[in-house]
């Protein structure tokens, strides 16, 4: 039943855009871009960007077996057919003008018996020569070498002859019969290869065996008993290597070691249809089997040649899935990088496919991504657009360091600005940082104290006193109890809500929000503070000023309505509706003007208001019993969430250190973390190896970033805060005679060095002479180039005016100087003046002493490289 | 919003294992071509190769950086049952002025009898070790007692894995709360031994490495494993391609101070995609392990990255040739799996996510 024959896809030999699908018949097809000019309107998908035209058609050749396209450039279209009765035609697709190909095309090439024909092979090389493989017949050969430019069947000669002389009778002349070859007596031939070593080879997988023909001797041939019979097919790149398989499982084979195959792979489950070597990749092995619509890949690595080791090839298995329906059949495109056309086993779907090469990809510390696909490279960094996505932490650390974040000592509260001031937990961690200078200046400075944040303020809270104070502007005497004590008062400072002094009105602060246009912060402040009249006014500012909100009139007129009457349609109507109010701070004021006494829940859980304003809002209204409860769960809120604004209540203290580590855990940040915990107590704080952990994180990431300037900087301001972190002196330089140092007269500021050893000579203008050793008088080194004693004062660089003024400590001075500095290899151990030495090996490679050949500059990679943050 | 530019690789065959340098200056690539190749990145951004050798003699598999403070120093690992280590020294001609360098072999380790499949350089604060891993399932340490001379290497561990081993990774952690860690990533294709990932620690007393941990939930083959940069975090935190992208964070639990074995683990899946519908073949951290960037048999490269809350997102999917991911999807299997969910566009760098993913990330993390 031929129509339902498997289909298989043939590509062109020479053209790259074209391919032939065979199943009950033969379709040309031509593949070209989606939307190119070529394609028409009924062209087939085969994937995102590309689609097939059908160009023609041919089903002439019914019984169809198989298919072999002829290899030679001219005629270009013509195939070879296998039918289910033995017999080869010639056909061709499309019209074709070349006279060859009408000479060709019909042609039949007729076995003596009829059995089915398995398989095609043309010749490589002479490309005349067809090899078509039969079933078995006891009286016949199933190996038979047609000549296709033969003009005639021999048994026919004299009757042919004669045809030929009258030359119209075309149907018998196209019939050969007489083959060029008879290999493979009483045998099957199930398929077939010419060796691409010697085109005078022919493989075949017969009944049971695989056999090597050698046209030159067909009396011979070369074998090997197996079952792996089906599909011969040798590989491109190694011509030796040849793969064959039998039911699921596919062997490899070394023709020049053919006693067994080198190689057999992993069976599979259900009968393998095709196996094809990728043309375009060595060692690249693509298998199908029965009802699947996977392809596995083998990828074949070459064999090292051990010394007398036995070792297997190694395989890298991989399996792709081209479609999602079964697979009929595959064929890699001849000359495009791993790809293949797939047809579905039923109603010819087609699919373009590429075989992906495996990427191995790598961040480089400043978030480049480089990746490897196949033999090429690409590097893929972060554009420096704004784009959508927030940028990662490790971007925003390097920006943030860059810009100094940490470093404003003196006006800690302005780091928030220069880590680029959106991030509203890093603004409150350094309103935190200002609050605590601020206490600092409270307490006179007694000692060093270190802020311990409000949930132990409020702990030692006594001597609280309850007041019940009157709206402003209203009459009314309020029900609502205030509570005062110093440590509230501390605490409302910490907060932000009164500033420093004597002075505890928040009228200020009320002004910086309305300055900000926080118009319902400060609404709901001045509320707290009990001044209706002052939130009504602050209302209508914001609703009058530019862009302002309408709406804020609307909520001030709501507000002028309170009442205190526990049953009014006011308070029923409040507490229903406040719920729909989007502003969090419109929200927690009429919580707070609707709820009882002492159950200010609506104000203080409220999560969208600030930190510092629910907990100043609890110092104010909450009793002494009720505050340090509400502040340690609060407390652990933060902790829990590792929220930053909570570094208000818990302080740089052990409570702050595992917030902090909350934070880290979940952004990464060790940089916040790390100026943070600097402030805390050198004690616990500092000590505690979370912190220690996140600060040498910190430094290692500068240092990764080459922002070794940043480093140095951070590691000066910890020393400040941390003396125990300082180094030693790294570098003592020692007498030749006397073997003391001689460093004694900079000894307590010695000059520190990275990746080369200096010594400081003109450093200190109080030194007299420095050219000889402090110990022993005996003159110090020379320099390699203008022989002067190391401590010689140098000058290369020009005499600018009367240079005798004053110590000018500017840029160009401060290089001058360093000219002076003694330096030497580690290497060679010889050296001289850094200017001297510079210049020196700008122009040379190696040392400026005699018959010393080191080549001391480019001893230290490292060294060479320029710290990505020196202005 | 990442943008992609192709460099000439000039390899003469598959290209493995590329590697930076602790800088990000310098870079290596190893291939089949049984080469490595070293670049440098001059100021004005573009790479530059300066050096190119052969290595071994079968394919090369990957190729990793020293610290610089042990010096320049590149350890190679490959199919011909060996790993080496190199190291740059001073050309003895001019090669520094034509831009190249010269590196000469150290050592070669040949312990392994199989292909060495992965090679790793302990972090920094071990000392210089070097850690292989092979095809017979051994993972070896060693140790250069001297940082003077890197041809001596003393062999301090051996571990058998009982499974075949493709992929090795350190933790990098330098807490001295933490005790030196490693994952080994096991490529067997049967799926009935389960448990692909094992976890061991350094135990003090013993003075030798014990299995942590197995994942026993990982059943496929492993082709690449990644501790993330520690970076002072309270856990671990592991990415792992297999036929998905996986993370998992191990918190180590409060460890009772009369207790000598390994550091009890709690292992939790952050999250699980496969988007990649194929096989993941890479899997890289970022420097702060906030971003993480996976390759496929699908050809793309997908990047990931954690909001606040742990969830994990497709934020970016590059063709691996550098192409714009054009249509619906790459290609018809990848389109298969994210149905409407892929908000594509023609440029590189997407926003794309799949709501697919977000389910699988917060059900995993649930």
């Amino acid at each position: 039943i031929m129509s339902g024959s498997k289909p298989d896809i043939l590509w062109s030999p020479h053209h790259p855009d074209r391919y032939v699908i065979c199943d009950s018949e033969l379709g040309l097809y031509r593949i070209g871009p989606t939307g190119g000019s070529e394609t028409k309107a009924g062209a087939l998908p085969l994937s995102e960007e590309t689609a097939a035209t059908l160009l023609a058609i041919n089903s002439d050749t019914p019984y169809m077996k198989c298919v072999a396209w002829y290899p030679k450039h001219e005629p270009e279209c013509l195939l070879a057919v296998g039918q289910a009765n033995g017999r080869v035609v010639l056909t061709s697709l499309g019209q074709s003008h070349n006279t060859a190909c009408k000479e060709l095309v019909g042609k039949e090439f007729v076995p003596k018996h009829a059995r089915q024909c398995n398989t095609l092979a043309w010749n490589p090389v002479d490309s005349n020569l067809l090899a078509a493989g039969l079933d078995k017949h006891r009286a016949d050969f199933s190996v038979l070498i047609w000549d296709i430019s033969s003009k005639f069947s021999p048994e026919a000669s004299v009757a042919s002859e004669k045809i030929r002389l009258s030359s119209v009778d075309l149907d018998s002349s196209t019939v050969v019969t007489k083959p060029l070859y008879e290999l493979g007596q009483n045998d099957a031939c199930l398929s077939l290869c010419w060796l691409l070593r010697d085109p005078k080879l022919l493989l075949a997988g017969m009944h049971r065996n695989l056999a090597i023909f050698d046209l030159r001797n067909t009396s011979q041939k070369t074998f090997v008993n197996t079952k792996a019979v089906q599909g011969v097919t040798v590989d491109p790149h190694v011509h030796d290597r040849v793969a064959s398989f039998f039911e699921g499982q596919v062997a490899i084979w070394d023709l020049r070691k053919f006693e067994k195959p080198v190689l057999t792979l992993t069976e599979q489950p259900k009968p393998l249809t095709k196996v094809a070597w990728c043309p375009t990749r060595n060692g690249l092995l693509a298998t199908l089997t029965r009802d699947s619509n996977i392809i596995r890949l083998y990828d074949m690595q070459h064999t090292p040649t051990p010394i007398g080791d036995e070792t297997e090839p190694t395989i890298i298995e991989r399996s792709v899935q081209p479609c999602e329906s079964q697979i009929g059949s595959f064929a890699w495109h001849p000359s495009s990088q791993n790809r293949m056309v797939v047809v579905s086993a039923a109603n010819r779907v087609m699919t373009d496919f590429t075989v992906f090469e495996r990427i191995s990809l790598a961040w480089s510390s400043t978030t480049s991504l480089m990746w490897a696909c196949g033999r090429h490279l690409y590097d893929c960094s972060e554009d420096g657009a704004e784009g959508a996505i927030e940028k990662d932490i490790a971007t925003k650390m390097r920006q943030r360091a860059q810009s100094r974040y940490g470093h404003d000592t003196v006006q800690v509260w302005r780091n928030h600005l220069l880590a680029g001031g959106k991030d509203s937990q890093l603004k409150s961690s350094h309103m935190k940082q200002c609050a605590e200078d601020m206490e600092l200046k409270l307490q006179g400075n007694k000692q060093a104290v270190v802020y311990s944040g409000i949930k132990n303020i409020v702990k030692t809270s006594s001597g609280t006193t309850e007041s019940r104070r009157c709206w402003s502007g209203s009459d009314r005497q309020s029900d609502v109890p205030r509570y005062h004590s110093e440590e509230r008062c501390l605490a409302l400072r910490l907060c932000g809500w009164i500033s420093r002094g004597p002075d505890i009105d928040v009228e200020i602060f009320l002004r910086s929000l309305e300055h900000e246009r926080e118009w319902e912060r400060a609404a709901a402040v001045a509320l707290f503070n009990l001044d209706i009249r002052r939130a009504i006014q602050i209302l209508n500012k914001g609703a009058t000023a530019d862009k302002g909100d309408l709406n804020l009139n609307v909520v001030a007129m709501a507000l002028s309505g309170y009442t205190d009457e526990k049953s009014s349609l006011w308070r029923e109507m409040c507490s229903s509706l406040r719920l729909q109010l989007k502003n969090p701070y419109l929200c927690v004021m009429f919580a707070f003007l609707t709820s009882e006494t002492g159950a200010y829940d609506g104000v203080l859980f409220e999560s969208s208001v600030a930190v510092r304003d629910r907990v100043a809002f609890a110092c104010m209204f909450l009793s002494d019993a009720q505050l340090p409860r509400y502040i340690d769960k609060l407390t652990n809120e933060m902790k829990e969430a590792g929220n930053l604004e909570g570094i208000l209540l818990t302080g740089l203290t052990k409570d702050g250190v595992d917030l902090m580590e909350s934070y880290v855990d979940r952004t990464g940040d060790v940089q916040t973390a790390s100026f943070c915990m600097l402030k805390g107590s050198p004690g616990d704080v500092l000590k505690d190896p979370r912190v220690q952990c996140w600060i040498e994180n910190y430094r290692n990431l500068l240092d990764a970033w080459r922002f070794w300037h940043k480093r140095a900087e951070f590691d000066i301001h910890r020393g400040k805060l941390d003396p125990s972190s300082k180094p030693l002196a790294q570098v003592f330089v020692s007498c030749n005679f006397c073997g003391k140092s001689i460093s004694y007269s900079c000894s307590a500021m010695p000059h520190q060095g990275r990746g080369f050893s200096q010594y400081g000579v003109s450093g200190s203008p109080t030194k007299s002479k420095v050219t000889s050793c402090p110990g022993c008088r005996k003159p110090l080194p020379r320099c390699a180039l203008c022989l002067m004693n190391m401590g010689t004062p140098v000058s290369n660089c020009p005499v600018t005016g009367k240079s005798e003024e004053k110590v000018d400590l500017t840029r160009e001075n401060k290089l001058a100087q360093f000219n002076n500095w003694f330096t030497w290899c580690h290497n060679c151990r010889h050296g001289g003046h850094a200017g001297h030495m510079l210049s020196w090996f700008r122009d040379h490679t190696e040392c400026p002493v005699s018959a010393c050949t080191c080549k001391c500059m480019q001893l230290d990679t490292t060294g060479n490289l320029v710290p990505s943050d020196s202005s | 919003m990442f943008v992609a530019r192709s460099i000439a690789a000039d390899h003469k065959d598959l290209i493995h294992d590329v590697s930076y340098d602790f800088h990000g200056r310098r870079m290596a690539t190893c291939s089949s071509d049984q080469s490595v190749k070293v670049w440098d990145k001059s100021e004005n951004g573009e790479w530059h190769c300066t050096a190119s050798w052969k290595t071994h003699s079968g394919s090369v598999w990957r190729v990793t950086w020293a610290h610089p403070e042990f010096g320049q120093v590149l350890a190679s690992c490959s199919f011909d049952r060996t790993a080496a280590v190199w190291e740059e020294i001073v050309g003895e001609s001019n090669d520094k002025q034509r831009g190249l360098s010269h590196w000469i072999k150290r050592t070669t380790l040949v312990d392994s009898r199989t292909s060495v499949t992965d090679v790793k350089f302990a972090p920094k604060h071990m000392g210089l070790m070097l850690t292989t891993c092979s095809a017979d399932g051994v993972v070896r340490i060693y140790e250069a007692p001297d940082v003077m001379n890197l041809s001596q290497w003393s062999l301090q561990h051996e571990i058998s894995c009982k499974l075949s081993c493709s992929c090795i990774s350190w933790n990098p952690s330098s807490s001295r709360a933490h005790q030196p860690m490693f994952a080994v990533g096991s490529d067997d294709s049967n799926v009935t031994y389960s448990g692909k990932v094992q976890i061991y620690e350094y135990n003090e007393n013993t003075r030798k490495y014990a299995k942590a941990e197995t994942l026993m939930t990982v059943t496929d083959a492993v082709h690449d494993i990644a501790f993330a940069p520690n970076l002072g975090r309270s856990f671990h935190v592991l990415a792992i391609a297999t036929k998905d992208v996986r993370i998992f964070k191990l918190v180590p639990m409060r460890k009772e101070s009369a207790s000598t074995g390994p550091t009890k683990l709690e292992v939790q899946i952050v999250a699980q995609f496969d988007n990649h519908n194929s096989q993941v073949w890479r899997v890289s951290w970022n420097i702060t392990s906030t971003l993480l960037a996976s390759s496929g048999d699908d050809g793309c490269v997908r990047l990931w990255k954690a909001n606040y809350m742990d969830n994990w997102k497709c934020t970016g999917i590059l063709k691996g040739d550098g192409s714009p991911l054009t249509g619906s999807s790459g290609q018809p299997t990848a389109m298969s799996t994210v149905v409407g969910s892929s908000v594509q566009t023609s440029q590189n760098a997407l926003n794309g996510m799949s709501s697919r993913s977000e389910l699988t990330a917060s059900h995993a993390s649930h």
